[in-house]
């Protein structure tokens, strides 16, 4: 036996740039995670060629599932082409020869930060999110040794007391993003930074959500079909973004989570989040083809999508004026 | 197409990286070369926060980002991700380097002797302007001394454990893949002794000095003498599959051994790394003395530093607050508003009080 009997070819990168061991540990630990819904995993999180904090997590558990039939969408705030999405499905695309997609409907595999697509996600489709902080329990213990404990021992209080305090000195829950939710009755994790406006959508939902920390060295899963209820108390409900009744200037889509964008008058405009959607209903405006899928919230009402409840047809478009700026 | 703004983001990111690299220019093998011979202790530095011995590709990685040290240690780092792990090498025994540079601080003499080596420690620190005026700086030849030095010289801790002023920790039997592996399994914590070595060992140098500082000041429960101070080179040994030992080369290497009084025994602090890094290793050895027993949530306990002073996730971390977050500032914002707006509400007739502003709740940070 000789060291070069050990060795195969030689190649510059491997498929997917993770090497095979990484790959495998993140396949454990992504099953470990799917077996128990919102348990965070730890797991070795290599380096990649970004940097931490950018996306890595979500990045390595993309480059372990990605085969070149799969047609790949990057998320970053809900734009396709914004700075991070467009290096990331770049990096994705070279490394893995997938096709690349904006369409959510077309997307087998979705990378997202900070935003879940408007779009109903279908069984096939995995949404893989990029988090900065897994940890629910940082605001009130920042050491990740005791919050290990409190999780296991499903010790939330200081939890609920930090919420029950910001109600009593504000009058409502002041957690913006992120907001704290139990999975599958059992382990509360934070949904990414995903905005209040989108954790009805992993509840019940049918497609696989895998959030990933690469700096951070966790990996939780929410599984099809799980619940995912946000922390509240019976008498103060769960609320969503106040943007029922917002108008994107662009495209005059109604009823869906805006970006605000200041005006030199002192008053704001908005224009829908999600990019693609945008992009859609411009299009269906133009009369190019409809190509709108089912959407979780219909004019601002969150659309129940358990099993057997399908969301229903597409509401008539909103004819509203684009360009009508609310005032703040 | 309308949605102009949110397309084209492309082509503008292409450009600001040309810009950077312009600044940089064409560069060659002579220009790797040259940072190499120029900057033997910056090639030391970030091949010890990258945790990949190999000088060309730390000297690469410099003349590839100009001396930005994150970027150039996250480079080697994720390049070192694409490499397999083909053996482990056989354990580093501290007589068995080949030593360079040895101090004690603790005795003034040790056996094997002190060997001052290379330093700057007692030089006066003159800019050699005359450079700038045409001047080339030649430095005064080295005068070899009568005697030299031993090349491998005993453990200081050897001779206070066998004064009995010192409890050796147990001698490690693990081997070879069973040897813990930061690089493949997370921290964890009650955190492994290996990991807890190997994660000082590619900590970023400021960092570690900034709470190593911290600990020596007055923040931390144990004061550190320099038990031993060593810049020195290892064999590394490894097993070729027919079972023969053979040397593989050598890497430059540096350690610390710093010691506190506890009771009447001497405790042991110790920090290692690649390449010739005094200062980190110092610091280093200071946080692994102070760590037993440190208040959860203080600097100086281990789950602290050892997070805190990971620089590729420290500084990544760090510039991603540059990536928009408008979603999640968009979240926060609405409740604030609508906080205010309750607020306003609820108290129409008193005076308003704009120092009460709700904006003041702790809230998760946006991320």
């Amino acid at each position: 036996m000789s060291l070069s009997d050990l060795t195969k070819p030689w190649e510059a990168m491997s498929y997917g740039f993770l090497d095979g061991s990484a790959k495998r540990e993140l396949r454990r630990k992504v099953l470990k995670s799917v077996s128990v819904p919102g348990c965070q995993m730890p797991y070795a999180s290599r380096e990649v060629p970004m940097a931490r904090g950018w996306g890595t997590g979500g990045l390595q558990v993309s480059l372990t599932l990605v085969r070149p039939d799969m047609r790949v969408k990057v998320i970053d705030q809900g734009a396709d082409d914004s700075v991070n999405a467009a290096s990331i499905r770049r990096f994705i695309a070279r490394v893995a020869g997938t096709p690349t997609t904006m369409d959510t409907l077309e997307a087998d595999l979705i990378q997202s930060r900070h935003r879940i697509p408007e779009e109903v996600l279908r069984e096939d489709q995995i949404l893989v999110l990029q988090v900065p902080n897994p940890e629910p329990l940082r605001p009130v213990q920042p050491n990740m040794s005791i919050a290990r404990q409190m999780h296991a021992d499903a010790d939330y209080g200081r939890m609920w007391l930090q919420l029950y305090e910001q109600i009593v000195r504000s009058g409502r829950v002041m957690q913006g993003a992120s907001y704290p939710s139990l999975v599958h009755g059992r382990h509360v994790m934070t949904p990414s930074p995903i905005p209040r406006w989108d954790v009805p959508k992993l509840h019940m939902s049918k497609h696989l959500t895998i959030l990933s920390a690469g700096r951070e060295k966790r990996i939780f899963a929410v599984p099809p079909y799980t619940r995912v209820e946000p922390l509240v108390f019976s008498d103060v409900p769960y609320r969503v973004e106040d943007h029922g009744d917002l108008i994107c200037t662009r495209s005059g889509a109604k009823g869906f989570f805006m970006n605000e964008i200041p005006q030199d008058d002192g008053s704001s405009s908005f224009e829908v989040s999600d990019s693609e959607w945008g992009v859609k209903t411009i299009r269906a405006r133009d009369g190019e083809g409809e190509s709108r899928g089912a959407t979780w919230y219909r004019d601002g009402q969150f659309t129940d999508t358990r099993p057997g409840l399908e969301p229903g047809p597409l509401p008539p478009h909103d004819q509203e004026v684009p360009g009508q700026a609310r005032d703040v | 197409m309308a949605y102009v703004a949110t397309r084209g983001g492309e082509r503008a990111i292409e450009q600001s990286e040309r810009l950077f690299r312009e600044e940089m220019g064409a560069f060659d093998q002579a220009r790797v070369d040259e940072v190499k011979r120029s900057l033997p202790y910056l090639i030391d530095r970030v091949m010890g926060e990258a945790s990949l011995y190999d000088e060309d590709l730390a000297a690469l990685a410099l003349a590839q980002t100009g001396g930005e040290l994150y970027e150039a240690v996250l480079l080697l780092r994720a390049w070192r991700t694409t490499q397999p792990r083909l053996t482990v090498a056989a354990p580093v025994e501290q007589d068995g380097l080949f030593t360079h540079r040895r101090i004690s601080a603790a005795f003034k003499d040790i056996p094997g002797g002190q060997v001052l080596g290379p330093t700057l420690d007692y030089a006066h620190r003159i800019l050699a302007t005359e450079v700038l005026e045409g001047g080339t700086y030649a430095p005064e030849p080295v005068e070899p001394a009568a005697h030299s030095a031993p090349a491998h010289q005993p453990a200081v801790s050897a001779w206070q454990a066998e004064n009995d002023l010192i409890d050796l920790p147990e001698d490690d039997e693990t081997k070879g893949n069973d040897i813990p592996d930061l690089t493949r399994e997370p921290l964890l914590f009650p955190s492994k002794r290996a990991h807890t070595l190997q994660s000082l060992a590619r900590a970023e140098t400021g960092g570690v000095l900034a709470l190593g500082y911290a600990a020596q000041r007055g923040y931390g429960q144990a004061h550190p003498t320099v038990n031993e101070l060593r810049l020195a080179e290892a064999e590394i040994a490894v097993t070729h599959p027919d079972g023969r030992s053979f040397s593989a080369g050598r890497v430059k290497v540096s350690q610390a051994e710093v010691v506190d009084k506890k009771g009447d025994k001497l405790r042991l602090g110790y920090a290692a790394t690649f390449g010739w890094n005094e200062v980190k290793c110092i610091a280093a050895a200071t946080l692994d003395l102070n760590a037993p027993g440190a208040e959860k949530g203080s600097a100086t306990e281990e789950e602290f530093f050892l997070y805190h002073t990971e620089g590729v996730e420290s500084s990544g971390f760090c510039i991603h607050f540059k990536l928009p977050h408008y979603v999640t500032f968009q979240s926060s914002l609405d409740a604030m508003r609508d906080a205010k707006a309750k607020k306003a509400a609820k108290e129409p007739q008193m005076e308003p009080s704009s120092s009460e502003a709700v904006g003041h709740e702790k809230s998760e940070p946006a991320e």
